[in-house]
Formats: structure tokens, sequence, C-alpha cells
């Protein structure tokens, strides 16, 4: 057994749960430590995955079935892929410790637990496939769990976001699929090395440029960037608290990864125009979302805009496409994910103590002063989603202006420092309202809320990795290295 | 052939596409039901019909290709997953709003 069997345990260990979870619905306990048991299991494994591409420094593959690359659909765990899955897994596997000492209706739900598992399988494949088709599917798996865990929300509107999440979402696969089809029909192959070798070989096929376009509009919704954006704040803010911190955080991490596949792999010959466009996009969403953060009036919608404007920051990084430049994408990435998803939870922990279940400010304005443990990672939750130090927030705003600096990007790097600012105006303001403001004199908070463990255990990790970045930085720095070696990857996967 | 193909793709995208606009939730719903039948042809025309004999068949000739018609079979099954879902959720949301004018479904602009 090769190290690249591996692969499939973060795919089959929560799909395994999740079939398992369902059979043991009436089993509530037993159910609920399964599910933990299985995330911490496939979290176990991708950090095994991690280890193992440290140790023999070239990508992971698994031929499904025994056939060969193009003919078969491969699995293929290079820095970038594996990188991401063990992301989406340390930040889904906290989610769940969060669903476990949550007290919303949703998590008592007879299959919260196990479509929580089969998003996880969905994301964590979307990363790990090497098959354009493949990736189709594992998306579809990843909205279907996602949109009904949105419509058996506690919010009465929960149905009406994932009508609207799900509508948008089928439409964006019917962009891929027929990106796929034009694809295939232009170069005969969906396996994501043999395309890229395809491509660059005749870059000129009549449906390539349509392709490409539909390819990144799929993404595009994906990660919610400004003009596909509509659906994004609704969806993440109805959602039960453990699932919309997990949508912010890493399931629009989807978009990002499939960029970076875009630019660094599949479409090599059009790597300038794909940079432009996701510079321009990304300067327009870190204003939008700042914006937008600074007149919501509900702290997770707030949150959830604020996630349009930090995707910006990500997706200018890789616009740029230098190695220091996708390093601090990459890092950037990673933090984010960790940050947002804290905030989250706490937004809805807060929530969760207020006299009516809503994260609206007029509801939760002083509801904070019965939890200031929540009060102060909140605190610090602020300011890493600012850059200060000694927050990790810091390390990668820093990265990004660097990069912005060595490639001599000076007008780019004075706007992004204008989107930083209205960061900390928002979530200060978020802060002030919720911890420091008087309640409402009808208020009487309820006595107990959602348990804080999830989001203190990230946010510790927020403040390690703010003073120790070092094995972040690394990691980073290695898969920015491979991403611009798209040959190693394509000689991996097809054996020569 | 190929003329034929192509005019039924465009005309149930065109068909597809009106429906999606309409402001009654049902008939945007069964304009993705439409739109997903267009593209599962135009997956179909990509290389399906290179040849008229079944593949893996060990008959003499040239073999139609077999992986846009699994492609197109996974599509299927996906497709009518996914509508169950969407008529599940248009069936609650217009018993909740006794109505399926999209202009009448607003709970989340407040």
């Amino acid at each position: 057994m090769s190290l690249g069997h591996l692969l499939l345990l973060p795919i089959l260990i929560p799909l395994a749960a999740a079939g398992l979870g369902l059979l043991l619905r009436k089993q509530v306990t037993l159910q609920r430590g399964l599910s933990l048991a299985a995330m911490l299991g496939s979290l176990a494994a991708s950090g095994v995955l991690l280890a193992g591409l440290r140790a023999g420094n070239s990508p992971l593959v698994w031929q499904a079935g025994g056939w060969p690359a193009p003919a078969g659909i491969s699995l293929v765990g290079d820095w970038l892929g594996v990188f991401m899955a063990f992301m989406a897994q340390l930040v889904l596997t906290a989610g769940m410790v969060y669903a476990l000492g949550a007290r919303d209706y949703a998590v008592r739900y007879p299959t919260f637990f196990p479509l929580y598992l089969t998003m996880t399988t969905g994301l964590t494949g979307a990363f790990l496939t090497g098959d354009l088709f493949n990736l189709f599917v594992f998306s579809e798996l990843l909205v279907i769990s996602a949109c009904v865990l949105t419509a058996i929300s506690d919010d009465r509107y929960g149905a009406e976001a994932a009508y609207k999440y799900y509508y948008i979402s089928l439409l964006a696969s019917m962009f891929l699929l027929i990106a796929a089809g034009g694809l295939y029909a232009s170069y005969g192959t969906l396996n994501l090395a043999d395309l890229a070798q395809r491509i660059q070989a005749v870059p000129s096929k009549p449906l390539a440029g349509l392709s490409m376009a539909c390819l990144m509009i799929f993404f595009l919704v994906k990660s919610a960037v400004v003009p596909f954006h509509f659906w994004q704040p609704d969806f993440h803010a109805v959602s039960p608290t453990a699932v919309s911190a997990m949508l912010s955080s890493v399931v629009v991490k989807l978009g990002v990864y499939g960029f970076l596949r875009m630019r660094t792999l599949l479409f090599i010959p059009w790597e300038e125009q794909i940079g432009q466009t996701l510079v321009a996009l990304g300067l327009v969403g870190v204003f939008f979302g700042g914006l937008a953060a600074i007149g919501a009036a509900h702290a997770k919608r707030m949150l959830a805009y604020s996630t349009l404007a930090q995707i910006g920051f990500i997706l200018v990084a890789i616009g740029w496409g230098t190695p220091l430049a996708l390093m601090a994408a990459l890092v950037f990435t990673f933090n984010h994910s960790l940050i947002k998803s804290a905030m989250l939870m706490l937004a809805g922990a807060v929530a969760s103590r207020a006299p009516v279940k809503s994260a609206a400010f007029s509801v939760i304005q002083g509801v904070g002063k019965s939890t200031p443990i929540g009060g102060v990672l909140f605190f610090l939750g602020m300011l890493a989603l600012a850059g200060i130090p000694p927050t990790n927030g810091f390390i990668n705003k820093l990265l990004v202006f660097r990069s912005a600096v060595e490639d001599g990007q000076y007008p780019v790097l004075v706007l992004l420092i204008a989107g930083s600012v209205l960061t900390i105006l928002y979530s200060g303001r978020a802060f002030m309202r919720i911890w420091w403001q008087p309640a409402a004199e009808e208020f009487k908070p309820k006595p107990g809320g959602d348990r804080l463990l999830a989001p203190a255990v990230l946010i510790a990790l927020v403040i390690l990795l703010g003073i120790w970045p070092q094995a972040l930085l690394q990691t980073a720095s290695l898969a920015a290295d491979w991403l611009l070696e798209p040959l190693a990857y394509i000689q991996a996967v097809l054996g020569n | 052939m190929d003329l034929i193909t192509a005019l039924v793709i465009g005309t149930l995208f065109s068909i597809a596409i009106f429906l999606l606009l309409r402001r009654n939730v049902i008939r945007s719903a069964i304009g993705l039901i439409v739109l997903s039948n267009a593209i599962n042809l135009f997956l179909l025309s990509t290389g399906a019909y290179s040849g008229r004999i079944s593949p893996y068949a060990g008959q003499i000739g040239q073999p139609s290709d077999a992986l846009p018609q699994a492609l197109i079979l996974t599509a299927i099954v996906i497709s009518m997953g996914g509508f169950a879902l969407v008529m599940g959720l248009i069936t609650l949301l217009t018993s909740r709003y006794e109505s399926a004018d999209m202009d009448d479904l607003e709970g989340l602009k407040k």
C-alpha cells in the first residue's frame, strides 16, 4: 500500500460515517460520538498526508480502480490540494465540536450530523480530485448538503435562503458542465493534468476560451466574488451557526482553490488575462464587502459581507501570481478560515444567549456582557481580522502588502490599505455594540448558551500562528513553489 | 445530423432561459430542468456520435465514445436529486407565503 491510497481516507471516512450515522438516527449519543470520531479520524488522515508530502517531495497520486491516468479517475494530492484539504478538515472539526455543544433545534435534526459529514466529503473531495467531472460531482454533494443544512435552520427564513442558494448553485454547476463539455469536445480529456498538457500544446481551439470563461463563472459563484455574491449574505446569515461558520470560512475557499488551479495549471497560456480579471474583481470585492459590512444591521450578515472583502484580498494576491503573492494568498486563505469561523461561532454563541434567537444588532446589543470570555475571544478575532499583531491576520496582510511592494503595484497597495481600514471600522463597531453598549431594559439573558470551546481553540490557533508562523509560512512557500512548476504535477499524474 | 442536434440544443437553451426569467418560482424551476436537458444534449453531442457501434462490445468498426454517455448518466442522476430538493423547497415556500410569485417571497429582504 502506497501513500497514495491514503488520499482516499479523508474522503471515505466522513462518507462512511455519514451512512452509518443515517442508520443510527435513533441513537443520538452514538451518532454524535461517531460523527466526532470520523471528523477526528479524517483530520488525522489529512495530517498524515501533509507529513507524507513533506517526506516524499512529490505529489501523491491514486488512480481509481488501477486504470492509468487519462482513462481513469485520479485523486491527486499535491501541496495545494492537501494544504486546502487539511485546512478544511481542521475548521470542519472545530465546527463539529461547536455543533455538539450548540443549543439550536437544527442540531437535533436526525440527519444534521450525516449531512455535515457529506458536506465534509464533498469539500475534501473537490480539493483532492484530479478530474474536472469529479469536481462537479463533489461540488454538487457539497451544495446539496449545505442547502439542506440551511433549510432546517432555526431561522424561519432558512428554506428561502436555501432555495436561493440552490438555484444559483445549480446554475453555476450548469456552467461547469458547459465548460467540461467544451473542453472534452476540444481536447478529448477531462483529467486536469492531461488537459493542462494539451491546452498548453494547442491553446487556440475555438471552444477553449468559452470553457475557460464558464469555469471562471463557476468558481466566481462558489467563492461569492462581487458580481456573483448576491446569494451569499442571506445564505450565510440564516444557516445554523455551526454551518454558517463553515460556509463563510472553508466552503468559499473552493473558488480560491479553483482560481489557483486555473491560473497555475489549466490555463497557463491565459494566465495574464485571468490575473488581471482577478485583481480587478478582488479590488471591487474589498471595497464593496467592506462598505456593505459597515452598513449591515445583523452580526452574522456583517461577517458574511466581510468574507467578500477578505476573499477580495486573496484574489488580488492570486492575480499578481508572483511566488511571494501566491504564498501570501495561501497563508491568507488558511488564516482567514480560522479567523472567520471563530468570529461567526462567537456571533452565534452570543445570539444563543439573546432573548430572541437572532444575531441582529438590535437584539444582541449588550448581550455580550453575560459572556466576558466570548468578548475577549471576539476582541482577539477582531484584531486578527483587521491584521493587528500579535495575531495571524497581521502576517497575511503583511505578506500581501510585501508582495505588492516587490511587484511595484503601489496604486493597488494604497487601495488595499484603505480597504483594511474598513475592516477595523466594522468589526470594532460590532464589538462595541455587543459588549460595551447597555442592553435594552426588558432584556434578560438566558442562563446558558452555545459552548465556547470550539471558538476558543480556533482563536488560540490564531494567536499561536501569529507568534510562531514559521511552519505555516514554510508549507505555503513550498506549495507556491510547486504551483509554479506544473510539469511536476502533470508528470506525477500521467507517469512521464 | 449535426445541424439538427445544434438546432435542438439552441432551441432548448432559449426556452430554458425564457422560463428561468419568469417571475413564477415553479416556472423558473421548470426552466432549470429544461436547461439541464439542453446541457445533457450538448454533452452527448461532444462525442457520443463519433461512431454507431456500442463500445466495449467486441464488434468491428468505429465504436461510439463511452465517456460522454457516462457523464450524462451521472449528470442526470445528480440533477434528478437536485430537482427533487428544489421542488420540496418550493412546496414549502409556496405554502408558507401562499403565492408562487417571486416578489412575494421577500422574507429575507426585511
